[in-house]
């Protein structure tokens, strides 16, 4: 994907992503982590959140307002490849802390879709049936697959 | 699938991040624990696209 992002740093086994949104709110630490939650297919949660500077505590309730939404989630999106590239092909899900943060994954999924779709399967989920992803509809979860 | 597109695929997905030691495992981190479990969870219940029990 060559949309804007920002540079980020991996761990040496590829489930720990690390970068640092800048804006009107300073500079804040953001971390990506794939956790494995299923064997055969793979099935990996993948999660971000922002990382306190003084407890090194994650969470993603925190509205940021860094003004820079659309780099953080092409980011994010960027962290998918460097992922899959690593591990294969396996399931990736993700779902937001709150129904405001799974609706900004869903923008940020849509923003993308038509780029993500040359080289991942997406769905989303809606009243526990997974469905291939459409635009304008609101799902409680997403889930993407390396073709 | 035609070479053209096999090699233009392979460019583009090219990873953009930096390997580094600088990054600690999140392995353990409470947040992270809660959200995979959660997602565990959710699978457990749903299924996976294709799975026989459910599907659109």
């Amino acid at each position: 994907m060559n949309l804007p992002h920002y540079n980020y740093l991996i761990s040496y086994d590829f489930t720990d992503y690390k970068f640092f949104s800048e804006g009107p709110k300073g500079k804040i630490t953001k971390v990506v982590r794939y956790t494995k939650i299923h064997e055969n297919p793979d099935t990996y949660n993948l999660a971000f959140g922002d990382e306190q500077q003084d407890t090194w505590e994650i969470n993603d309730s925190i509205i940021t307002n860094n003004n820079d939404r659309d780099l953080v989630l092409s980011t994010v999106a960027n962290t998918v490849i460097d992922f899959t590239n690593y591990y294969g092909e396996c399931n990736i899900v993700a779902k937001g802390s709150t129904a405001s943060r799974t609706r900004l994954y869903q923008i940020g999924i849509s923003g993308l879709l038509e780029e993500i779709s040359i080289f991942f399967y997406v769905y989303g989920l809606k009243d526990d049936i997974w469905y291939d992803f459409q635009k304008d509809v609101n799902y409680e979860a997403f889930l993407i697959k390396r073709k | 699938m035609p070479e053209v597109e096999k090699i233009v695929k392979h460019k583009e997905l090219i990873g953009k991040g930096i390997v580094s030691s600088e990054v600690r495992s999140y392995a353990n981190d409470p947040f992270f624990v809660k959200k995979a479990e959660e997602a565990r969870k959710t699978l457990l219940r749903v299924g996976l696209p294709g799975d026989k029990r459910k599907q659109a």
